[in-house]
């Protein structure tokens, strides 16, 4: 037994195509993780520039403005780090359209918390090679190249039929066959993995051994869709093209279908409302009574009430920083609502990516890597936390006409948000599920053709 | 000249005959309707989304209040990017660049809002378009249509009986390749029509010649790529051993070359040219902002000199007695000198983005998709160049308008107190109007690409026309 397993092995390694399919996985794959790893050292080395940018920053500000608190606040910055993930140059995910870190003054956030990174929209178009791509995209090509001719090569050299007639169980030769190629693939999977780890220092927790179990199961998908379609004991060409049909349609034009649904079915007039009603919210506001804003100040925040507002005053901070809020409080609506829609458009996502392998697998591991959409709404929501805070820290001192020096200035060095939400995702079971139908399906055609073919 | 025609119907007829390259094709064809249809639709919601905005913006400008002129220039401009009516044919870089950006006085603000930052991670699937399907898909089914052109006929034996009958093989070679041009075009053909029909009534009849010779020139520039699609076909149809070996190598490529080596030769651009992060960026036009002069500080030479020429020569002891807003002077001339720092840190950053991209545009020369890609979203006004003469021309607009109000300032409000002048100056501030590039600019900066095209389609057919010198017979 052992011995024929060997000797498939060997067979399967005296082609061409085993040599180039390995060849090309562990090149391609070590591609992926410097391209990857580089990208996200990039990304590090910005932070780390910004955290000494930031404090100069703040010095240079109290040169120049430190006399006046109000004016100091006006062109002082806080800065929020979008801190990378080890796992984040495996799956860069969305790392390169969203912003590293958002810098924001106290004025206006709505204003503030959408401006994006420089970028070479050319770049974000053609997109990064990371290991997610080698996995996702080019894994399922070498084991459809691996495959395809698995049954219909014996067919088609004649073999088949003295298999057929001298052996009595056939199929055992087609499993033996594929099991040397799944082992093969795996093995390739398993050595990147293991690369993975060293060279990206992952750190080995529960979080590995879940995205193992995706990849494993991603790539069994694979192998059950060939099985299944060469289990109809087609011609090696009739194989070859049905199943490059799989993959186009699997991982390129239904997605694409998926992509462009999204974005007519949902699309997101609530951002271009959220900039106009935060202009027209602070805005407005200097040319209507001082009381307008105020009173809506003080709803909002009934604990500001005990500092005294001289309404005389042609023009106070108090009165600048509460006109600043009102841009916030009345653009909340439109925030909340564009929040709403960025959510049901996860939802459709997520409900296609159950009959989509390629697209569940990469939303699964951007979710592990904390390079999703949702990771960097979370962020969003602690870049609000942080303006929030700077707020209530700087707010009383304004309206107290305090001095900058009262002040602890280095309260609000730089600051690292971290994805700590990446439990695993019983959704990603789907692709086993579909992998088990694919499976089942292929055994009851295999049957069938055997018969037909004795 | 007849023989080659009637291989090339009869290679048309044989693929159509057969029932599966005859259900891919129409299955092909759906998926371009589809796209076409889905397309247009979302053209339309996008673009009409930002002509609402475009007008409020507009409408609550005009109909401010009395205000002092500094106040219009920080309550500043919302500008929406507009879409070219062809961008329905190809997406290019739409989705991954912004859509709106805020202008105001000092500040240069970013482009914000692209649908790539509203998607969690499946745009990097691509988005289907027609370009898309034309791009990718259709050569696929070239090369599924015709991988055994010549290897097919070899197999069963019929390539002998064809060269013994005085068939040269160049004929064969040629008449092959134009049945399957002929098949693509049966696609193709269709999507033309759909498109100058959607088109026209995207333009509501208003049918500009700068976008009919657009559309023109990229229907011709798709004809060329199918062309040099068939033309491979057929020829890697003649080098292989067997049917099954071209179907391998044709397949092979199609992988390689239009799914791996674009991603590459992008990202080789992009570690060769570092670009500077938002943060060192900022940092260096700071930099040479300070080396300008700081205009907040009471004691900056620069500054100090300005106002002693300005009272030199109106002769005059304070600022006050100026017969303009001396506030309002200054303030034009920080903006002069900040704006022309950004500009020309832009233009670098800009030149920095264009050399990245050029290694897609040379990598079109070993390439042909990335040639028609680079060139088809060039004409549909999706590529890096609008979008970089979208961001000049915003800036321009913002320069403008903060310069307006600067001069409303020196000529309008005293030096004694802060006042407000009549909100009818406000209307006169022109509405922002994004001028997209005329074609034949287009067609300059896309030389390269052009070129390229055409180097493929003379290789193909010099290939075609030696085929008697190399092509397997047996």
């Amino acid at each position: 037994m052992k011995r024929l397993y060997q000797f498939e092995c060997i067979l399967f390694f005296r082609t061409k195509a085993a040599w180039w399919g390995v060849l090309i996985l562990l090149l391609s794959g070590a591609a992926g993780l410097y391209l990857g790893k580089s990208f996200i050292d990039k990304q590090r080395s910005v932070i780390q520039k910004a955290a000494v940018l930031q404090p100069e920053n703040t010095q240079r500000n109290l040169r120049y403005f430190g006399n006046e608190l109000g004016l100091m606040l006006y062109h002082n910055k806080y800065t929020l780090v979008n801190q990378p993930d080890p796992w984040a140059a495996f799956a860069t995910g969305q790392r390169d359209i969203n912003p590293v870190m958002l810098t924001v003054s106290m004025l206006g956030l709505q204003g503030q918390m959408y401006d994006t990174d420089l970028n070479n929209p050319v770049n974000l178009l053609y997109g990064n090679i990371d290991l997610a791509f080698v996995f996702v995209f080019l894994f399922p090509l070498v084991i459809i190249a691996f495959t395809y001719n698995v049954l219909s090569a014996e067919q088609e050299s004649g073999v088949w039929r003295i298999i057929s007639a001298q052996a009595d169980r056939p199929q055992r030769l087609i499993l033996r066959k594929l099991l040397v190629r799944i082992a093969v693939v795996l093995g390739v999977a398993l050595l990147l993995l293991l690369s993975a780890v060293v060279y990206l220092r992952l750190p080995p927790d529960g979080r590995l051994v879940w995205v193992s179990i995706l990849l494993l199961s991603y790539l069994l998908f694979w192998f059950a869709l060939s099985c299944w379609v060469i289990s109809y004991g087609r011609s090696s060409g009739f194989n070859l093209a049905a199943l490059i049909a799989c993959w186009v349609l699997l991982n390129m034009l239904v997605p694409a279908l998926v992509n462009i649904w999204t974005s007519w079915r949902y699309p997101v007039p609530e951002a271009m409302e959220t900039a106009m009603r935060q202009r027209e919210g602070y805005h407005e506001k200097w040319d209507v009574d001082k009381s307008v804003t105020m009173d809506k100040f003080f709803a909002h925040y009934p604990q500001f009430r005990k500092y005294p507002f001289d309404s005389s005053q042609a023009f106070s901070w108090y009165w600048y920083y509460g006109m600043q809020q009102m841009g916030d409080d009345e653009a909340a609506a439109s925030t909340k609502a564009m929040r709403e829609k960025l959510r049901q458009r996860q939802r459709f996502s997520n409900a296609a990516a159950l009959v989509l392998p390629g697209i569940q697998a990469t939303l699964q591991l951007n979710s592990m890597a904390g390079t999703d959409l949702q990771q960097y709404l979370q962020f969003q929501s602690a870049l609000q936390q942080l303006h929030e805070e700077v707020r209530m820290y700087f707010y009383p001192l304004v309206f107290s006409e305090g001095k900058t020096a009262a002040a602890d200035w280095n309260k609000f060095a730089l600051r690292y948000f971290e994805a700590h939400d990446q439990r695993p995702d019983w959704r990603q079971g789907s692709i086993l599920l579909l992998a088990a139908l694919l499976a089942v399906m292929a055994v009851r055609n295999f049957r069938q053709t055997l018969k037909r073919s004795l | 000249m007849q023989t080659i025609l009637l291989i090339a119907r009869q290679t048309w007829k044989t693929i159509l005959r057969n029932k599966a390259s005859l259900w891919l094709t129409v299955l092909l064809g759906i998926t371009l309707c589809v796209a076409t249809w889905i397309g247009w639709q979302h053209y339309q919601t996008q673009q009409q989304q930002r002509l609402q905005y475009s007008k409020a913006v507009r409408e609550k400008w005009v109909s401010k209040p009395d205000k002092h002129p500094h106040r219009m220039a920080h309550y500043g401009y919302l500008v929406f990017r507009d879409k070219h009516p062809l961008s329905f044919f190809d997406f290019g870089i739409e989705s991954f660049s912004g859509v709106s950006v805020f202008l105001e006085a000092h500040k240069q603000n970013t482009v914000n809002f692209s649908e790539a930052g509203f998607s969690n991670g499946t745009l990097r699937f691509g988005e289907m378009s027609v370009a898309m399907v034309l791009q990718l898909l259709v050569p696929l089914l070239i090369f599924f249509l015709g991988y055994n052109a010549i290897a097919g006929e070899r197999e069963s034996g019929t390539l002998k009986i064809l060269l013994c009958q005085s068939v040269s093989w160049r004929q064969l070679m040629i008449g092959k390749t134009l049945g399957l041009i002929a098949v693509s075009f049966t696609l193709f053909l269709p999507v033309i029509v759909l498109t100058i029909v959607l088109w026209a009534v995207l333009s509501q009849g208003q049918v500009a010649a700068d976008a009919a010779l657009r559309l023109l020139f990229l229907l011709a520039a798709y004809a060329v790529y199918f062309a040099i699609c068939a033309g491979i076909t057929v020829l890697v149809s003649a080098v292989s051993r067997s049917a099954k070996g071209a179907l391998t190598i044709l397949l092979g490529s199609w992988i390689f070359f239009l799914v791996i080596l674009p991603r590459l030769t992008q990202a080789a651009g992009a570690n060769i040219y570092p670009a500077p992060s938002k943060i060192a960026f900022a940092a260096a036009v700071e930099e040479d902002l300070h080396k300008q002069g700081d205009s907040h500080n009471p004691d900056d030479p620069h500054y100090a000199g300005m106002k002693a020429a300005v009272l030199q020569k109106y002769h005059v002891k304070d600022v006050k007695d100026l017969p303009f807003n001396y506030g309002g002077y200054v303030m034009a001339e920080g903006e002069k000198i900040s704006a022309g720092i950004y500009a020309d840190h832009l233009r670098r950053l800009t030149k920095i983005y264009q050399q990245q991209n050029s290694f897609t545009v040379a990598a079109s020369y070993i390439n042909p998709y990335l040639a028609i890609r680079n060139l088809s979203m060039a004409l549909t006004a999706a590529d890096f160049a609008t979008y970089a003469s979208f961001q000049e021309q915003v800036e321009q607009y913002r320069y403008q308008l903060a310069q307006r109000m600067n001069r409303l300032q020196m000529e309008y409000i005293s030096n004694d107190k802060p006042e407000v002048i009549s909100h009818d100056h406000w209307a006169e501030m022109p509405d922002f109007k994004y001028r997209f590039k005329a074609v034949r600019a287009v067609l300059r900066d896309q030389v390269a690409t052009i070129m390229a095209l055409v180097c493929w389609l003379g290789l193909m057919t010099a290939g075609l026309l030696t085929a008697s010198k190399w092509a397997r017979t047996l």
